[in-house]
């Protein structure tokens, strides 16, 4: 896994993925979400076209940074998967928590 | 162990270590009385109180034999047994193959340090002894040995210790005698296969009989896997034996479920689950997902059909919904649910299988043989495909309804 942080709008950030999102890729993941914090951000989002693969693990990640978009007041979705990461998100019904 | 003040730090050498390796016993071999003198007080000097003694090659084999040192200081030139020797025997016994030797001799040419080596010793000291140097070595040698002991000794004890986390865990998976039990009861057979990626798994499945004709199944994956991972399941396992009373509802099963391990389950994991019952008289299956891989119904003439498992997973919204949907089983269809691994084994064109290839898998691979022998060939499969290791926890069980074996 690999991203690029697209400072889209003053207090609006796209973060674009790359790669798989899995269980090996925690350390990168929560470096994230420091990165995210340390910023004043209004709104985020997770661009995922290029991502191929997310295990559970993967989703778990997504979790925890939509429960610091919570707690620190801003806005978290997601956007662009597809194929696998897209039937994942479904299946877990997470689709519809990572939006608004 | 401080309070005898006059043993000084040794220069160079860890504090901590240096009170360690003062116990160690170390045999001193040299025919002259004069050597085996300087040598022990230079040992004495640096702290070093457990020393031992022999007069020649043989003494000192005889000595070793009776109780095994820590650490040998040894001549070369002796009568009857030579210091060469003593090296080539110990190194022979498997039980002082690795004791740390310490060679020291006069004469120092290229050809003799061949020859010492050659024999087996560890390392070598010039003669006449230059005590710094001597004791340098012997601390070095005995800190290896002593650092190495400590590393094998952890790992051996933290290998027992998960070698019975994982008898533990395979305790919770339902017993031969329970299923077989089942299977003569309801006319079904079972397949099933469980696998953790490291010694502890985050994977779980189960069955149990309930009254009115109706068995109940579950298959889950806790997010992450390893020990923490592993843990959950315990948690899982013992919270879901509080809801006997709810099995017979799918969804009030995983509601109640998720309401009471929610609030203890830490942020980021979670269950992925599918709970089913089947009413083995009819067929009915009564199931409810929650983000669980689709499991898959296969007809008894190879058709391919998935259940709808979406939800979501137990653990992550207290308030979580989950509703109970159901599917007509015909006699000779097979019910299968695995875990989400199987969909990462990589596929023809270098992606990973995904859904679509998993179930062109099994529609291909479920009557290549025996029914009841049709997730043992797309486990078969699965593991000719996979590069490396198993990437993540496996579970695959098949219930083959009515079908004969």
């Amino acid at each position: 896994m690999e991203y690029r942080i697209n400072e889209a709008d003053g207090n609006e950030l796209n973060v674009v993925f790359t790669g798989d999102i899995t269980f090996s890729e925690n350390v990168a993941f929560r470096q994230l979400l420091k990165d995210l914090g340390e910023r004043s951000v209004k709104k985020c989002v997770f661009d995922l076209t290029a991502v191929d693969m997310v295990d559970s693990a993967g989703l778990g990640m997504f979790l925890i940074a939509k429960e610091q978009a919570d707690t620190s007041g801003w806005n978290l979705s997601v956007t662009g998967a597809q194929g696998h990461v897209a039937s994942m998100l479904k299946l877990t019904k997470l689709s519809d928590l990572l939006q608004s | 162990m401080s309070d005898n003040t006059d043993k000084k730090a040794i220069p160079g050498r860890v504090d901590e270590l240096a009170a360690e390796i003062r116990g160690a016993k170390i045999l001193i071999v040299d025919d002259m009385a004069l050597m085996r003198r300087m040598i022990g007080h230079c040992l004495e000097k640096g702290g070093f109180t457990n020393l031992y003694y022999a007069e020649d090659g043989q003494h000192a084999l005889d000595l070793i034999d009776e109780d095994i040192p820590d650490l040998v200081v040894l001549d070369l030139n002796m009568p009857r047994v030579s210091g060469y020797d003593v090296c080539r025997m110990l190194r022979k016994q498997e039980a002082t193959a690795n004791l740390p030797i310490l060679v020291q001799s006069a004469s120092e040419t290229p050809e003799e340090r061949v020859q010492v080596f050659d024999s087996g010793a560890t390392d070598f000291v010039s003669k006449p002894i230059n005590q710094p140097e001597l004791l340098a070595r012997v601390c070095m040698h005995l800190e290896n040995k002593f650092l190495i002991k400590n590393l094998s000794d952890f790992q051996a004890s933290m290998r027992a210790e998960l070698a019975m986390a994982r008898e533990m865990q395979h305790s919770l998976l339902p017993e031969a005698d329970n299923l077989a039990a089942i299977e003569a009861e309801a006319g079904l057979t079972f397949e099933a296969f469980y696998r953790a990626s490291f010694e502890l798994g985050g994977d779980l499945w189960g069955c149990w009989q309930m009254s009115d004709d109706e068995i109940g199944i579950y298959v889950l994956d806790i997010s992450g896997h390893g020990v923490g991972a592993a843990l959950n399941t315990f948690r899982v396992h013992a919270t879901m034996a509080r809801f006997e009373g709810l099995r017979h509802d799918p969804a009030a099963f995983l509601s109640s479920l998720n309401t009471a391990v929610q609030p203890a389950f830490p942020l980021g994991q979670f269950v992925t689950m599918f709970y089913g019952v089947l009413n083995y008289k009819t067929g009915k299956l009564t199931y409810s997902g929650a983000g669980a891989p689709w499991p898959l119904v296969i007809s008894k003439d190879g058709e391919v059909s998935r259940l709808d498992s979406s939800g979501t997973p137990v653990g992550i919204i207290f308030s979580a919904s989950y509703d109970n949907k159901t599917a007509q089983l015909k006699p000779g269809d097979s019910l299968f649910c695995y875990s989400d691994v199987l969909l990462e084994a990589p596929g023809k064109d270098g992606q990973f299988l995904g859904e679509d290839g998993l179930l062109d898998q099994v529609s291909r691979l479920a009557d290549e043989g025996a029914r009841t022998e049709m997730v043992d060939r797309i486990l078969k499969e699965f593991y000719a495909t996979l590069p490396g290791a198993l990437p993540d926890d496996l579970t695959a069980v098949a219930i083959h309804w009515g079908a004969e074996a």
